[in-house]
C-alpha cells in the first residue's frame, strides 16, 4: 500500500520533467524547421535576383502570310529589307518560327518590365530586325517619336512612336534587349541621354546580368570635363561613334546613377517617374529635359538637395523651385504664342 | 506432417506476383503533370516552357569578362526555376542542335549539382530518366556542344597576315588568329519537360 502511494506521488514528477523535455524538443524542432524555411527562403530571393528570369506571356500573336511582319499586344515585328535573302530567314517557316519565338520572348519581358517600373509606354514598340543597320552591326537603337503644339493655350508634347532598330547580332543578346527596352520605357519622360543610357546600363547589368560597362571606383576620381569645365556627361548627344569618350560616358552615367540607387533605396527611380508622372511638367518643356530639372526631381524623391552633389562633379545645375520651372515654361509659352 | 508442395500452385502465384511487380514498376507508373507549366515557373527564355513547340528558346551565356577571348569557355545555360521544389525524375528537352550537354539541378545549399550528362547526342527529343530522384527547384541545362559550333568557328575565327607599312611598300608580317564573334552557338530549345512519379498528393 505504501508502495502504490509512493507511486502515486512519483508520477507527475517523472511526467512533468518529460512532458517539458519533449516540449523543448519539440518546440526546437519547430524552431530548426523555421530556420531552415527562411534560409530556402532567402535562397530562392538569391537564387532570382542572379539572372534575369521570365514567365510566358499570354500576349496574343499574329503572323502575316508571308512572315515578314508580326505583331502582339506591345509589339510590332519585321524583316529589313538586307534580311530576305539571309540564309537563316530566307524561308516562310523559318521567319515565322522566329518570329512567334521573338514576339513570346519581347511580351515576357515588356511585363517584367512593367512590374519593374510599374509604368509602361502607350504605344505599340515599332521593332525592324537588320542584318547591318547604317552599317553597323554591333549598335542597337531606340528612338522615341513625338510631336509637339498648343493645346488650349498650352505647349505640349506628346509621343506618337517608338522604334527599335537591331542588327540580329545585337538581338540575340539578352542584355541588349533589355536595355533598349528601357530605353522604350523611360524615354516617354524625355529625359536627358545621360540618364536615359546610365538607366537603362544599370538595368541591363545589375537586373538582367548582361551589361558589358564596367562601374568606376570612384566619381571624383573618374571625372572627364571639357574645356568650359563641364562634366562630358551633359554634352552627351546620344549614340556616337564608338571613341574612348563615348565609352567613359556609358561607365561614368551607370557609375552615377548606380550609385544615387545604391544611396536612395531599390526604388529611387520609381519614385523619381511617379513625381514627375504627377506633375507631368516634362511634357511641357519645349526644349530637351536640363539637368537641374531632373535634378529637383531627385532631390524631392530623395529627401535632400542634391544640387551641391551635381556641382562637385561639373555638372552646370542650379537649385530650382516649383515656380521657377512654371515660370519657364510660361515664358516659352508666351514665346511661341 | 510433412507439407505437400504443389508445383503448378506455386507457379502461378510466382507468375502472378511477377505480374503484379510487373504493372507496379512499369504499366502502373504514372507521371505527374509537366512542372514547367505550373503558375510561377520561371525561365531565362519564356519559350522554354510556354507549351508551344513552335516556338523556339535559346541558351544564353552567363556574363562574362566582356573579353571574348577571356569568355571563350564559358557555356550558355539554360534555366527554369520552379517556385518550390519538386521530385524530378523525368526530363524531357526538346532541342535541334544540342549534341553535347550536361543536366544541373539547385540544391538547398543554393548550389548547382550535376545530375546528368550526354556527351553525344543525335536525337530531336532527348527523354532523360535520372537514376535517382532529385528534389529541387531549379534545373539547369548548361551547353557544352552543338552541331552549330564549327560553322561558327569557321566563321568568327579567321586566320590573317599582320602586314606593316614601310617605307618600301608593305611588309608581310607574322600569322595571326583574329576573333570576330562567339566560337560557340547558342542551343535552340523548343521546350524542357520536367516530370515525377505521380502518388496521390501530387497527382
Amino acid at each position: 500500500m505504501k508502495h502504490r502511494n509512493r507511486l502515486h506521488l512519483a508520477t507527475p514528477w517523472c511526467v512533468i520533467p518529460m512532458l517539458l523535455i519533449a516540449s523543448i524538443v519539440f518546440n526546437s524542432c519547430t524552431a530548426l524547421k523555421e530556420a531552415q524555411q527562411r534560409r530556402e527562403k532567402r535562397i530562392l530571393e538569391e537564387r532570382n535576383t542572379n539572372t534575369l528570369m521570365l514567365k510566358p506571356s499570354n500576349a496574343t500573336i499574329e503572323i502575316r502570310e508571308d512572315a515578314l511582319f508580326g505583331e502582339s499586344d506591345h509589339y510590332t515585328i519585321k524583316f529589313a529589307e538586307d534580311l530576305h535573302e539571309h540564309p537563316n530567314f530566307d524561308e516562310v517557316p523559318e521567319r515565322k518560327e522566329f518570329t512567334r519565338s521573338a514576339l513570346g520572348y519581347m511580351e515576357s519581358l515588356y511585363d517584367a518590365m512593367y512590374k519593374l517600373f510599374g509604368f509602361q509606354p502607350k504605344h505599340k514598340i515599332h521593332v525592324t530586325l537588320h542584318d547591318a543597320y547604317r552599317n553597323n552591326r554591333h549598335a542597337a537603337f531606340t528612338r522615341t517619336e513625338y510631336r509637339s503644339g498648343m493645346l488650349d493655350g498650352r505647349y505640349v508634347r506628346f509621343i506618337t512612336n517608338i522604334h527599335m532598330d537591331f542588327p540580329m547580332q545585337m538581338y540575340e543578346k539578352h542584355g541588349v534587349r533589355v536595355h533598349e527596352l528601357t530605353h522604350a520605357f523611360t524615354n516617354i519622360y524625355y529625359i536627358p541621354v545621360w540618364f536615359s543610357e546610365g538607366l537603362a546600363v544599370l538595368i541591363q547589368t545589375e537586373y538582367a546580368q548582361g551589361g558589358l560597362h564596367p562601374k568606376f571606383d570612384s566619381l571624383q576620381g573618374n571625372l572627364n570635363i571639357d574645356l568650359n569645365g563641364v562634366n562630358q556627361l551633359e554634352s552627351w548627344g546620344g549614340h556616337t561613334e564608338n571613341s574612348p569618350l563615348t565609352q567613359w560616358r556609358y561607365r561614368y552615367s551607370y557609375t552615377l546613377v548606380s550609385q544615387l540607387r545604391e544611396k536612395y533605396g531599390h526604388d529611387f527611380y520609381i519614385r523619381v517617374f511617379e513625381l514627375m508622372d504627377a506633375d507631368g511638367l516634362h511634357q511641357k518643356l519645349a526644349e530637351s529635359m536640363e539637368t537641374s530639372f531632373l535634378v529637383y526631381y531627385f532631390s524631392k524623391a530623395a529627401g535632400e538637395d542634391l544640387v551641391p552633389f551635381f556641382k562637385r562633379l561639373h555638372f552646370t545645375v542650379r537649385k530650382l523651385t516649383k515656380e521657377d520651372i512654371l515660370k519657364h515654361i510660361e515664358m516659352n509659352t508666351k514665346r511661341r504664342q | 506432417m510433412r507439407a505437400k508442395f504443389n508445383i503448378h500452385r506455386i507457379f502461378t502465384s510466382l507468375l502472378l506476383g511477377l505480374m503484379c511487380l510487373c504493372y507496379g514498376c512499369v504499366i502502373g507508373q504514372k507521371w505527374t503533370q509537366n512542372y514547367t507549366l505550373l503558375p510561377g515557373v520561371t525561365a531565362n527564355d519564356p519559350a522554354l516552357i510556354d507549351n508551344d513547340l513552335e516556338t523556339i528558346g535559346q541558351s544564353q551565356r552567363k556574363k562574362g569578362s566582356g573579353s571574348p577571348i577571356t569568355d571563350l569557355e564559358i557555356p550558355s545555360e539554360a534555366i527554369i526555376h520552379l517556385p518550390e521544389k519538386k521530385s524530378v525524375y523525368r526530363i524531357i528537352i526538346h532541342a535541334t542542335n544540342l549534341e553535347e550537354f550536361e543536366v544541373q539541378a539547385f540544391n538547398s545549399r543554393g548550389e548547382w549539382d550535376k545530375i546528368y550528362d550526354r556527351r553525344k547526342n543525335t536525337e530531336r527529343i532527348i527523354d532523360i530518366r535520372l537514376s535517382k530522384v532529385v528534389t529541387t527547384a531549379g534545373i539547369k541545362v548548361v551547353v557544352r556542344r552543338t552541331t552549330e559550333d564549327a560553322a561558327l568557328r569557321r566563321k568568327n575565327i579567321q586566320l590573317d597576315r599582320e602586314n606593316t607599312e614601310t617605307a618600301d611598300g608593305l611588309r608581310r608580317g607574322r600569322y595571326v588568329y583574329h576573333l570576330k564573334g562567339p566560337t560557340t552557338a547558342l542551343a535552340k530549345i523548343a521546350e524542357i519537360e520536367l516530370y515525377g512519379y505521380a502518388t496521390a498528393a501530387n497527382d
